[in-house]
């Protein structure tokens, strides 16, 4: 699960690492106090969980109270779907450093990433210059040791006061990484002021979604989901991403779903959702059809391959969900796995296509695809 | 043949009187299993379906020599049941649990690489080696996936596994030894860590890698392929090849960030090595035969 900026932000300044100082609006008249209340010339960001907000326009700076409130109705109004600005004292920079601790899957070992360069381009960087980005590593059961720090920020270059401060901020962020079992926690970037002091200009905190139960602090709301079929699923349980095209998945198991999605693409057809309602979710056919139908695609493809989760008890969950749901589109089956004799069966009595190949049933999806659209 | 354990390998189950774990007991049983000893706290001195039942598992070590446990506890307990297990000089652990959290799992594979010692999992259906014996949740009553052969397959997922390992069995081959990994972060073993045993294993033919979007784990494959120290045929099947760069696509790992992870440097580094990569389940077959011939 990732926080908002100021979310990240509240638990960073628990944490005792210093961050400029906000306050959250949830309208331009909200801003427009706040404003007031850290004093001008101000930021305005947007609180939205995807990233690259600054060349989307979501974060702007503001003269005064009343650009302020300009600025946060604008940011509202935009597609993005925002509803919560952070407005933020301005700080002064000197230096922009990138700094991130994640889990590194080889060494078992969380891993501290600082660039002393900033991080506007970190992926990118990664990928063509990954030598600037210096690398420290932190065994779990010892935690953060003196000479791994030594090390990273001897190779940094900072002046003496920046890098003991440096040196404070990675203990903190690491102690929040570990107690809130972050995925990742990044500030992207530390500002470096020109009176020396580090500042968090930016606050990223994603918890792992195993770890969910211990960490009640924070909960999933409409907020993090893209739209609201995407929150009605993750609400009744059932794995589902939103696209664009006119595809509905309804498969089983995510490693088969995402070959599908492969699939239907290479075929020229588009995937309106993925959608998982295998593993503990097979009995939930009606569910995840009724996901499916609200997407405006022009054909269901149902793939499956299951062990556990037979093959006679989809089916049969396929076949009645169609009886109550009436589907106005065609649907494709292709439902495999233990039972699936008494599967196939069934699914042709009730008058469903039944395929048994996964490759074919893709095609003939795209097909009833097209066909829609030419029509 | 079978790399990991055979039917002589004395198991113990941790878990074994829960629902799921008395009836995937069952099932390894059949499927050829050594299964010596269970272990469930609190239920010590009882016996499952005829297996004694132990507090703990270095009772199951002492009394009957287990040297590997099957675990069937819910993830957040998988920690401590791992824990239990390597403490008691278990060198081999299959553990089948979805969701285990992603602290823990670092924990545990830290722990069991001080211990010399193999965790394979969590989020996965285990190990099979079909006709020889299996540990983990695998049924035996779809034959055109368990079949038993001489091509090895390391896998991320479960579904797709029955979708690629249909195709493998279609074009004439069998199974050695399949080991889920699992679709999660940090699994406790990864494909590189297996390809050493598929090389060392008569009994293994060709490697087929069931893998996916995000981390680093076929590109590791690549790279030990690259030193010389995998010469067997390798044909991998990677989903994701089309997924948007940063949307996660199922399972916990299948994800790609920060500049890796992403499918098409997967191929690359696969292919570069010496690798067969196919771009859809069907040819994964196709790819085989070209490697192996049609002979076997």
């Amino acid at each position: 699960m990732k926080l908002f900026e100021y979310q990240a932000k509240e638990v960073f300044a628990e944490q005792g690492i210093t961050v400029p100082r906000g306050v959250v609006a949830d309208s331009p008249e909200a801003a427009r106090q706040a404003a007031r209340d850290v004093g001008v010339p101000c930021m305005v960001k947007a609180q939205l969980l995807r990233g690259g907000r600054g060349k989307l326009g979501l974060v702007k700076r503001a003269a005064t109270a009343d650009e302020a409130a300009r600025l946060t109705a604008d940011i509202m109004a935009s597609s993005y779907g925002v509803r919560k600005v952070l407005v933020e004292a301005c700080a002064h920079i000197a230096q922009e450093v990138y700094l991130s601790i994640s889990m590194e899957p080889v060494s078992a070992k969380a891993m501290v990433m600082l660039c002393p360069s900033g991080g506007v381009e970190i992926e990118e960087l990664a990928r063509t210059a990954p030598e600037k980005i210096l690398k420290g590593y932190i065994a779990l059961e010892e935690g953060v040791s003196g000479r791994m720090l030594d090390k990273l920020l001897g190779a940094a270059g900072f002046s003496a006061p920046v890098e003991a401060q440096m040196r404070t901020l990675i203990e903190r962020l690491y102690q929040t990484f570990r107690q809130y079992d972050a995925e990742l926690a990044e500030i992207n970037p530390v500002f470096v002021t020109p009176e020396e002091t580090v500042v968090a200009g930016d606050g990223k905190l994603i918890i792992d979604d195993n770890s969910m139960f211990r960490q009640p602090r924070f909960e999933k709301t409409r907020e993090h989901y893209a739209s609201d079929m995407e929150f009605e699923a993750a609400k009744q349980g059932i794995p589902y991403i939103q696209f664009d095209g006119d595809i509905s998945l309804m498969c089983a198991g995510a490693g088969l779903t995402t070959a599908v999605y492969d699939l239907i693409n290479y075929e020229g057809g588009k995937v309106a959702n993925y959608l998982e309602f295998g593993g503990p979710h097979y009995t939930k056919a009606e569910t995840a059809m009724r996901i499916c139908l609200e997407n405006r695609s022009s054909v269901i493809l149902i793939v499956t391959f299951g062990t556990i989760a037979r093959a006679d008890v989809i089916a049969e969950g396929v076949i009645k969900a169609c009886e109550k749901l009436r589907p106005d589109r065609p649907l494709v089956t292709c439902i495999r796995g233990t039972n699936e004799e008494e599967a196939h069966a069934a699914l042709k009595a009730a008058g469903l296509e039944c395929l048994t190949d996964t490759e074919e049933a893709v095609r003939r999806a795209v097909a009833y695809a097209k066909e829609a659209k030419s029509r | 043949m079978s790399i990991l354990f055979d039917n002589k390998t004395p198991v113990v189950v941790q878990g074994v009187t829960g629902k799921e774990g008395s009836y995937w007991t069952r099932h390894m049983r059949d499927l050829g299993t050594n299964v010596v000893a269970g272990v469930t706290p609190g239920k010590g001195g009882g016996e499952q379906d005829g297996i004694p039942v132990y507090d703990h598992a270095a009772e199951a070590v002492e009394r009957h020599g287990a040297q590997a446990s099957m675990i069937f506890v819910p993830p957040r307990f998988t920690k401590n049941a791992v824990f239990e297990a390597l403490d008691a000089g278990i060198k081999l652990i299959v553990t089948i649990a979805d969701g285990i959290p992603l602290h823990e799992m670092a924990e545990i594979r830290t722990r069991a690489r001080s211990n010399g010692a193999m965790v394979i999992g969590g989020n996965t259906s285990g190990v099979i080696s079909p006709g020889v014996a299996m540990m983990g949740c695998f049924p035996y009553w779809i034959g055109r996936v368990y079949k038993e052969g001489r091509v090895g397959v390391m896998t991320r997922s479960g579904s797709l596994t029955n979708e690629v390992t249909s195709m493998v069995v279609a074009a004439g081959y069998g199974v050695s030894t399949l080991a889920g990994v699992g679709g999660d972060s940090i699994p406790g073993t990864r494909f590189a860590e297996l390809l050493p045993l598929y090389e060392a294993d008569p009994g293994t033919d060709a490697v087929v890698i069931i893998g996916e979007l995000g981390g680093t784990m076929e590109e590791e494959a690549a790279e030990l392929m690259r030193k010389g120290a995998f010469t067997k045929p390798l044909v991998a099947f990677l989903g994701g090849r089309t997924a948007p760069a940063g949307v996660r696509m199922g399972h916990a790992g299948a994800i790609a960030t920060g500049g890796k992870g992403s499918v098409k440097d997967k191929i690359e580094a696969l292919e570069s090595a010496g690798a067969l990569v196919a771009d859809r389940p069907s040819r994964v077959g196709v790819l085989l035969r070209q490697a192996l011939g049609a002979g076997q």
